[in-house]
């Protein structure tokens, strides 16, 4: 069967789509001089849509190399979600394009003046430890490398996927054709989104660093990623479609959607906790700084992401209802959202202060390395600022407008093909899935 | 232990046979007193009428009670009985508590769910269970009745009418 998408649903999306656009303007006319809460919330959502795009490809073709049969059913779900990257990535070098041209004070690595070994008062010698990674040309680079190859892959398992579809296996041949693409992909997967997760993220804390990151970060994305798939599947499933997905496939996702956030908070965890008991100026300013003025963000983020979901999925039950399903899927999804916010704009603020600050920022830089603590300290926010300390209304309605891009785009997607492929070699076993 | 019974069983070879056979017995209303099988068939718990275990109510309330001990347990010796600086930390470190009050959660939960199941099924040391057949342990699938509570003529043509390979009485 072959998802239409009516009219209906295209005007809703559309709509969605103008009243993010319409917050961006409006976020875009009532800014600073730099832009700085138009380019945070550009970057945040973004970021966060772009990556759970690359979690779908990664979680499809992992499944792919081990085997797995069971989401067979709805594989092209998967597929539409990863090939998001083709509109993420470009919107990835838009961020990118403005770090190169100035456009935008997010990264605070991408101000040259800070650079320059032989104006003492300006220099920043941590950041000039990273230059060689922290630059334009590893951002952009990066961005336009690494998501080619993940695009181009993932465009070749789609299309072979498509193509077993219309022509049969003739001999696995197809499907061996997946699998080689699906190993392929697993490193790039894995180590590149490490590699562009420090660039989009963690470098808006220019000065700290931490090593586990990328994994908190990936894990983020990942029960997002499960969260939008389940409620993907089950808004086809109101209208009709995907009755071959059962309650044991929801079981299943829910199941990843339970296990994924405890190994968020695992993370989470397991920085916060190392990073408290060394105590190291350098490192605690990362966590100083949220639980000093983003106390409601801080807490909040492990309610919702860990607390809730960890309770309420616990039983073998909730996971089998749609309703507690659907419920905690779109909390968690809100949820992690809230925490990519939490990961960005602390250090996004700082940045935007220094370079609209009167030279504070030369006062400290002098001293180099032993600064960064006292960095923290001296651009803190005690005051609210709406749209950094808390999300206001204009970052909510750019969420929407960033997931209804999303949505519209999986929806067209999905609408292209047999929603099911029935010539995949496990398709009968994920008809018969039974948990 | 309870008094010996008499049974009558009949041997499958598989267990999609087996699974049809259940449902002719349920359906003809014979009272079966137990199937038994080298692995966990899904499906057969429903046809059977069993309900869920509540093994795992009790696995959630040995894991809070270990939360509790451990967590109240470390609150206790640091504020209180002992306070000891660590690292110049504070004597109500948080942070610190949550491996171990994690680690003494699944402890007690594991602990607690085995000793729970090992009682409820009479199992422990030296008990030694009567199998019906070695063979159940490898690959046949077993239906088996008592003969006190059921028609022994009418169990006997059930077994030969539904695939049962062997036929056989016991006294357990």
């Amino acid at each position: 069967m072959t998802y239409s998408f009516n009219g209906k649903n295209k005007t809703w999306l559309t709509a969605g789509i103008a009243v993010g656009l319409l917050c961006m303007a409006l976020t875009w006319f009532g800014d600073d001089d730099f832009h700085t809460r138009f380019w945070s919330n550009f970057l945040h959502n973004s970021v966060f849509f772009t990556g759970i795009a690359l979690m779908a490809g990664f979680f499809m073709t992992a499944s792919i190399t081990a085997w797995a049969g069971w989401y067979v059913v709805f594989k092209r779900v998967w597929e539409s979600i990863s090939l998001y990257l083709m509109v993420g990535i470009p919107l990835m070098l838009i961020v990118g394009l403005g770090v190169l041209l100035h456009w935008n004070h997010l990264y605070h690595w991408s101000d040259q003046s800070i650079l320059d070994p032989n104006v003492p008062e300006k220099f920043d010698a941590i950041l000039y430890g990273k230059k060689g990674f922290l630059n334009t040309t590893w951002y952009i680079g990066g961005t336009l490398l690494l998501g080619g190859i993940w695009i181009f892959i993932l465009n070749k398992i789609r299309t072979l996927s498509l193509k077993e579809d219309r022509e049969g296996t003739d001999g696995f041949k197809k499907h061996y054709g997946v699998r080689k693409w699906a190993a392929i992909f697993l490193p790039f997967a894995g180590f590149g989104s490490a590699a562009m997760v420090w660039q989009w993220v963690m470098s808006v804390d220019a000065h700290w660093y931490s090593t586990l990151f990328a994994w908190y970060c990936g894990a983020s994305w990942f029960v997002s990623m499960i969260s939008l798939t389940i409620i993907i599947i089950l808004f086809l499933k109101s209208k009709g479609y995907y009755q071959n997905v059962t309650t044991e496939h929801f079981h299943d996702l829910g199941k990843f959607l339970f296990a994924f956030s405890i190994f968020w908070a695992y993370l989470w965890f397991s920085q916060y906790m190392l990073i408290w008991y060394a105590n190291v100026g350098e490192e605690t300013v990362y966590f100083k700084e949220r639980i000093t003025n983003y106390p409601t963000l801080f807490y909040l983020n492990l309610g919702i992401n860990f607390v809730a979901p960890f309770f309420i999925l616990m039983r073998n039950d909730t996971k089998r209802k749609m309703g507690s399903l659907a419920f905690t899927a779109g909390l968690v999804l809100f949820g992690h959202w809230l925490d990519f916010f939490l990961m960005l704009k602390p250090g996004i603020l700082h940045t935007a202060h220094a370079a609209a600050g009167h030279g504070e920022h030369s006062a400290e830089a002098g001293h180099g390395a032993h600064d960064a603590a006292a960095h923290g300290a001296e651009h803190a926010v005690s005051h609210f600022e709406a749209g950094f300390t808390f999300p206001g209304l204009l970052e909510l309605g750019t969420f929407i407008g960033f997931l209804c891009l999303f949505i519209f785009f999986v929806l067209n997607m999905l609408s292209k093909a047999p929603l099911t492929g029935d010539n995949d070699p496990y398709i009968e076993e994920s008809i018969h899935h039974h948990t | 232990m309870s008094q010996s019974k008499d049974i009558i069983y009949g041997l499958w070879n598989d267990e999609e046979d087996l699974l049809r056979a259940v449902k002719v017995a349920v359906g003809d209303h014979l009272e079966i007193m137990d199937v038994y099988t080298p692995f966990p068939i899904h499906g057969l718990d429903p046809l059977l009428g069993l309900s869920e275990s509540r093994l795992h109510i009790a696995g959630f309330i040995y894991g809070s009670l270990g939360t509790l001990t451990a967590f109240l347990g470390m609150s206790w010796i640091f504020t209180k009985d002992w306070p000891i600086i660590f690292g110049g930390k504070p004597h109500w470190a948080v942070p610190s508590f949550i491996p171990i009050t994690f680690e003494l959660t699944v402890l007690f939960a594991a602990i607690g769910m085995v000793v729970t199941f090992y009682l409820i099924n009479g199992l422990g040391p030296g008990v030694v269970n009567p199998t019906i057949d070695l063979r159940i342990t490898d690959d046949k699938f077993c239906i088996a009745f008592d003969k006190s509570e059921v028609d022994v003529g009418q169990v006997e043509s059930f077994l030969k009418n539904n695939g049962a390979s062997e036929i056989h009485s016991k006294t357990i």
